[in-house]
């Protein structure tokens, strides 16, 4: 960055580091207050805040949480893949159409989204009276509020996330080095699993933190989908500043979740880094 | 000057002029409501502002918590809020009230008995009710044949998986502990983890917790039976009519939510005014036929429809509202409901 432009952006660049920064260290300074009967903070310094967390119940909803969204992340990669794969395949104008059609759910409320989920697989909803009408089934399935409800509406949720990064990588592929995997003699598969995934891996990764990180701090589906019935961390995050009105435990958790989100990351970040470097140093 | 210049400087007007605009004032006096969404009939809030030649500001809060976070901030300038029964004792508690001035509010004399005096702000010092409501159970007549009569009738194993409970740990737990014949504010560690190890019971038979949509759930007939607040289950009724609610025999908990003057009010002659206007029978009477809740205003009676005077789930008998209990502060024990209430629904 030149002289010039510091100086025009500094105002802005000041601005959102004044922003960001405030609330974060906010949240850092009540972690290690307590509170008194009617929730109030007191200005006494401690840890207990954090020695709470290591207590087997919030471990398990801790435990909880990474796994749904680990499935969430590996699932809408799963899926996202080949239709990132298969759009770029096609013609020019298609693919505008086709990515339209990605973005078009984030043109309607999210909330809605979900709700006309509950519509569809509610007992009286879309599903049950298809398949009873087709005679598939004599009584209405319990679909909602099930933890296949949760993940549906995750992954549904999500997928867009993962197939845009996907797609830009593979648009910004360079076709050619398939053609000569193909004439050095690699099968259709292994010139994918050697030249087309490692170059994707940028997208893989930015999907997949994307999908991760917003998947972690998700409880409105867990609420809605699965009838509050599953607690995810961000719901014991949520009651610690509303009905239990113990801020400094809240923001405690939420301290050890950005903190632990960040270390899954970089694990992330440098396992598929290291995959495919080491592979790189083994073909040369 | 060129095409983007001439934008930005319009722009920066068009922003000044906005801001401008915030600050303009009729010149007419204002009064400050802050509370729940629809709590109060249109209608009356015009005529309110039309005879005292003054501006109703009306904003919402989404819950409690919110009002208070607010109250507590500063800065936030309401003349009249209407927190529920358990936050006006944590307000005064926490000295956040003006006290009320009764001479001013002469209606108040309409207010029925059962309703002055209450536990949480004794002799009405910072507040009046606006309104209340029982929780009972709420179930269809086509599924659950059989009248429930105590809440135990939850735990029946035919309604598996067909039950659906408030979410709110101090409800659910308060309403096992009456379920044991216990107060449902009751501060005992053996107490509240015995009422929570009969819940542990109940949740292999829960649907889902719902507070905010558990009406729809009852109308679309995914939920049987529920844990329900009577002004939501007469809203229900009037959708599905295989709808009935009881208010179970060992009782349940009340609410109110009521009128406050938050300290500091620039405007507390003009609340005042608003709550004896709102008091007067006649008023009264049109306005919660409107919004559809209990009027605390008896002599209001003569001046409301016999549908509504006829309502079983908006007036409540003397009976079924004599073995209610209000859910008083609990103090630290909230972080003991909490936890319980985090490993019921996680399933520890």
């Amino acid at each position: 960055m030149n002289k010039r432009w510091f100086g025009i952006l500094s105002p802005v660049v000041l601005w959102l580091c004044f922003f960001m920064m405030v609330p974060m260290i906010a949240v850092v300074g009540v972690s290690f207050l307590s509170r008194d009967t009617v929730g109030n903070l007191v200005w006494t310094f401690n840890i207990s805040n954090y020695t709470r967390f290591f207590d087997p119940l919030y471990l398990g909803i801790y435990w909880d949480t990474i796994w749904l969204s680990v499935l969430t992340t590996l699932l809408c990669l799963l899926l996202s893949y080949p239709l990132a794969y298969y759009i770029t395949t096609a013609g020019p104008r298609t693919q505008k159409w086709m990515l339209i059609g990605v973005t078009v759910p984030f043109w309607i409320n999210f909330l809605i989204r979900t709700y006309a989920w509950v519509l569809i697989l509610r007992t009286q909803g879309l599903v049950n009276m298809g398949l009873e009408q087709l005679g598939m089934i004599s009584e209405p399935m319990q679909l909602l509020y099930t933890k296949g409800a949760v993940l549906l509406g995750m992954v549904y949720t999500f997928i867009p996330y993962m197939v845009l990064p996907i797609y830009v990588s593979l648009e910004q592929m360079d076709k050619r080095q398939l053609e000569a995997a193909s004439d050095l003699g690699a099968s259709r598969w292994s010139a994918f699993w050697r030249v087309t995934l490692p170059q994707t891996k940028s997208g893989i990764m930015t999907g997949g933190v994307l999908v991760f990180v917003t998947t972690t701090g998700m409880f409105v589906i867990t609420d809605i989908l699965g009838g509050a019935k599953s607690q995810m961390l961000s719901n014991i995050i949520q009651n610690q500043f509303l009905s239990a009105r113990d801020w400094p435990f809240g923001a405690a958790l939420s301290v050890i979740f950005m903190i632990s989100s960040l270390i899954i990351i970089w694990l992330f970040n440098r396992a598929l880094r290291s995959k495919y470097e080491s592979a790189k140093e083994a073909r040369a | 000057m060129n095409k983007k210049k001439w934008f930005a400087v319009v722009l920066t007007g068009l922003f000044a002029l906005t801001l401008l605009a915030g600050c303009g004032n009729s010149g007419k006096e204002t009064l400050n409501l802050y509370s729940w969404v629809d709590n109060f009939d249109e209608d009356m809030i015009k005529k309110f502002e039309e005879e005292n030649n003054v501006k109703v500001n009306y904003t919402n809060f989404a819950n409690n918590e919110e009002l208070l976070a607010k109250l507590k901030a500063g800065g936030a300038d309401y003349d009249l809020i209407q927190p529920s029964d358990y936050m006006v004792a944590s307000m005064i508690k926490q000295d956040l009230l003006e006290p009320l001035d009764l001479n001013n509010i002469p209606n108040f004399q309409y207010v029925t008995d059962r309703f002055k005096n209450p536990e949480y702000d004794p002799d009405n010092k910072y507040s009046i009710i606006y309104t209340s409501g029982v929780t009972g159970i709420a179930y269809n007549k086509k599924y659950v044949t059989e009248e429930p009569k105590h809440w135990e009738d939850l735990w029946n194993a035919k309604y598996k998986g067909k039950v659906l409970l408030l979410d709110d740990n101090r409800e659910v737990i308060g309403m096992s502990l009456k379920k044991a014949g216990k107060s449902n504010s009751s501060t005992n560690d053996e107490e509240i983890s015995a009422a929570v190890d009969d819940l542990r019971n109940l949740v292999p038979n829960v649907l889902a917790f719902d507070t905010d949509s558990i009406k729809q759930k009852m109308i679309a007939e995914e939920g049987w039976i529920a844990m329900m607040w009577s002004g939501d289950a007469a809203f229900t009724q009037a959708e599905n009519p295989d709808i009935e609610f009881v208010v179970p025999e060992e009782g349940s908990t009340i609410w109110s939510d009521n009128y406050a003057i938050p300290k500091g009010a620039k405007n507390k002659a003009l609340a005042e005014k608003f709550i004896n206007f709102m008091l007067d029978p006649q008023n009264s009477a049109k306005n919660y036929e409107s919004i559809g809740y209990s009027n605390p205003v008896t002599e209001a009676k003569q001046y409301q429809s016999e549908e509504y005077n006829n309502n079983h789930m908006i007036n409540l008998t003397d009976d079924e509202l004599g073995r209610t209990e209000w859910l008083l502060d609990v103090g630290d024990k909230i972080q003991m409901y909490d936890r319980f209430w985090s490993e019921l629904k996680s399933g520890r």
